[in-house]
């Protein structure tokens, strides 16, 4: 059963006057998204893999409902995004290195204000709060305000929130990005531990290994399009990840210019 | 509503728990009282001549029936009588060595007494040079040509006007002049307040989040943008009016300091009149910090916010000051315009005149602005235009 139904989705953004002297022709939008399609089983970690700007992470922010697809649709669980974006949302946990916490509050009294925003009872709350706090260490910090806190230990932070409500669809923008090696241990550990517990999970990353390590199935964004979408082990029978990735990339490269 | 409840209380757990933002929102009230209080100190001092002073006065042909004058005078007067007028006296002046020099013309009394305005000549002349940079200068300068145009106008008395001591013939009573003064000046005050006060708070609340990154955190819950919208404008506003309440505590307690006299009083005002002032300050606050905090979606940083809203703080300050004409304006059409309203309605309040079809209005047509605008926000938090700004 599909959890995750990604189809026929395009984004356009209008480009700056600044932005436009960076674009070759000197267009005035950009094509961020171009038909892109896709479907993740239940309990599938699903990798999105390109490179920066390819657009992961605008069809990360247009299934997490936070931005409108010009065309196409995306379903989780069954439910359109562009019908019910705020039903989609009680059923995602969505985490980007764009989403930040606010400094001036301690992880303590986030998570239990983001429980609240998901509309978790007070007893869920804390029991999801202490399992989760005790799992990432960071009860030793909970009453420190974010911005004391080191960055592993904010990312930590954010995962935890992001997944406070239990969603049975989880999307990650580039979990390990920026994080030390400690931390995005904890994070991959974590990613496999969801999949154990029959989440789903959509991750966007241009790190070969994390993809080789935790995916099932891996998409290949490059400018806007999905140039390939197919199950880890099928592609690694043959070749590399990454002598796959780079094939097509030259061969997009070659079709672009 | 729980949802909001929510939004609302970690708003106000943002402003209420930052020492520093409680202490900018708290200061503005005691410093307005401290600084009222100085400068009606220091415009009291500087106004005050001690009583031992002694005025220098020189006179040139100075008649004997005018001794009068001199003697009327609150301080002790030291004349001096020229035999011939001294250019370098003036020097002295201008050095604040003497207060004044007067100079009538030779036969100055009797040229007075002959002089008739039909014979077309010119009158007989005073000169009184003074120095108007120097208190005490100013003082019997004023004195002096007082006396001289009340002389020179009961030598031509056709009829007198108020000439019993003994009447009150001003009629205003010490409320009157103290409700002229605070008509005059607290509705604009109050609405400089309100509008830093929202100012403040409203222009970094979304902006700030936007450029922070954690307006994204909130938009990925499942929390309606309307809630969202709602949630933010209430513990703005709410936080918005403990700084306008400080503040309107400032300035109607420093009021008798400023004006330092014995005179003002707020005796007049009856718990009424103040619930009608809040309920004005509630509604004002209301479209202040929903409008700013559209210009703060709308500014993709708190730099870009605060430039958006100067227009808008112009517009505010110049509205206020049509209090200063003194009266309300009659039209009661005019109480559906948001600001402008406020500024009438607080006008009316303060002068004890406001009629319910006034205040109605003022409340309607700040609600139907205030309406609109959490509508727009809370299209703006579904924008991702405005919220990404892309």
């Amino acid at each position: 059963m599909d959890s995750i139904v990604v189809k026929d989705l395009k984004k356009t953004f209008k480009l700056s006057k600044k932005q436009q002297k960076l674009e070759p022709n000197s267009s005035t939008q950009k094509v961020a998204v171009d038909a892109v399609s896709f479907s993740v089983k239940k309990g599938e970690i699903y990798g999105l893999l390109g490179p920066n700007g390819a657009g992961k992470t605008t069809t990360l922010r247009i299934i997490a409902s936070l931005i409108k697809a010009d065309e196409g649709d995306a379903w989780i669980e069954g439910v359109s995004v562009k019908d019910h974006p705020a039903e989609v949302r009680k059923n995602i946990g969505f985490l980007t290195s764009e989403l930040k916490l606010d400094d001036f509050f301690t992880p303590n009294y986030l998570a239990d204000y983001f429980g609240r925003l998901h509309g978790l009872e007070e007893t869920v709350l804390r029991e999801r709060k202490e399992a989760l706090f005790t799992q990432f260490g960071i009860h030793p910090f909970k009453e420190v305000k974010v911005a004391d806190l080191s960055t592993g230990m904010k990312q930590k932070v954010s995962l935890v929130i992001s997944i406070l409500h239990n969603p049975n669809v989880i999307i990650f923008d580039e979990p390990t990005n920026g994080l030390d090696i400690l931390t995005a241990k904890t994070v991959t550990d974590f990613l496999i531990d969801l999949k154990a517990q029959g989440k789903t999970i959509i991750l966007s990353t241009h790190i070969f290994e994390l993809v080789e390590k935790l995916c099932d199935r891996v998409g290949i964004i490059i400018h806007g399009k999905m140039s390939l979408s197919e199950d880890v082990s099928t592609l690694m029978k043959t070749q590399r990840l990454e002598d796959v990735f780079f094939n097509l990339f030259a061969a997009s490269e070659a079709s672009y210019a | 509503m729980l949802k909001i409840k929510t939004l609302v209380f970690k708003e106000l757990k943002r402003f209420f728990t930052d020492r520093r933002m409680l202490a900018s929102l708290l200061l503005p009230g005691v410093m307005i009282y401290v600084l009222y209080s100085l400068i009606g100190n220091f415009t009291d001092q500087s106004q005050t001549v001690a009583d031992d002073r002694v005025f220098q006065v020189y006179t040139l042909h100075y008649p004997e029936p005018f001794d009068f004058m001199f003697e009327l005078f609150d301080h002790e007067i030291e004349v001096t009588a020229l035999s011939a007028f001294n250019p370098d006296d003036l020097v002295r002046l201008e050095n604040r060595e003497l207060e004044m020099i007067i100079v009538f013309e030779p036969d100055f009394y009797a040229t007075m007494q002959a002089y008739t305005v039909d014979s077309g000549n010119p009158a007989p002349h005073v000169e009184v040079y003074f120095n108007s940079a120097h208190l005490e200068s100013r003082l019997i300068y004023q004195h002096t040509t007082g006396l001289l145009q009340a002389y020179e106008q009961q030598l031509s008395n056709k009829f007198d006007i108020n000439r019993n001591l003994d009447a009150v013939y001003n009629q205003a009573t010490d409320a009157d002049f103290s409700r002229q003064f605070i008509t005059g000046i607290v509705p604009f005050l109050l609405m400089v307040f309100l509008f830093g006060g929202a100012q403040a708070i409203a222009t970094e609340s979304i902006a700030g989040e936007k450029e922070r990154g954690t307006i994204a955190t909130l938009l990925a819950t499942p929390t309606r943008r309307s809630d969202i919208a709602l949630g933010k404008i209430i513990a703005l506003s709410l936080t918005a009016l403990v700084g306008a309440t400080s503040s309107f505590i400032g300035v109607m307690f420093s009021l008798p300091q400023l004006i330092n006299d014995e005179s003002f009083t707020l005796a007049m005002y009856g718990w009424d009149t103040y619930v009608l002032l809040f309920v004005i300050i509630i509604t004002t606050v209301l479209i202040f910090v929903t409008v700013l905090s559209l210009i703060s979606a709308y500014a993709k940083s708190i730099k870009e916010a605060a430039s958006l809203a100067t227009p808008l703080m112009l517009v505010v300050y110049i509205v206020g000051l049509t209090s200063m004409l003194g009266s309300s304006q009659a039209n009661v059409l005019y109480y559906l315009i948001p600001i402008y309203n406020s500024v009438q309605a607080l006008t009316a309040v303060l002068n004890q005149t406001i009629t319910t079809t006034q205040l109605g209005l003022t409340i309607l047509g700040n609600t139907i602005l205030f309406a609109t605008a959490i509508v727009i926000l809370a299209k703006a938090f579904d924008s991702e235009k405005i919220m990404f700004n892309k």
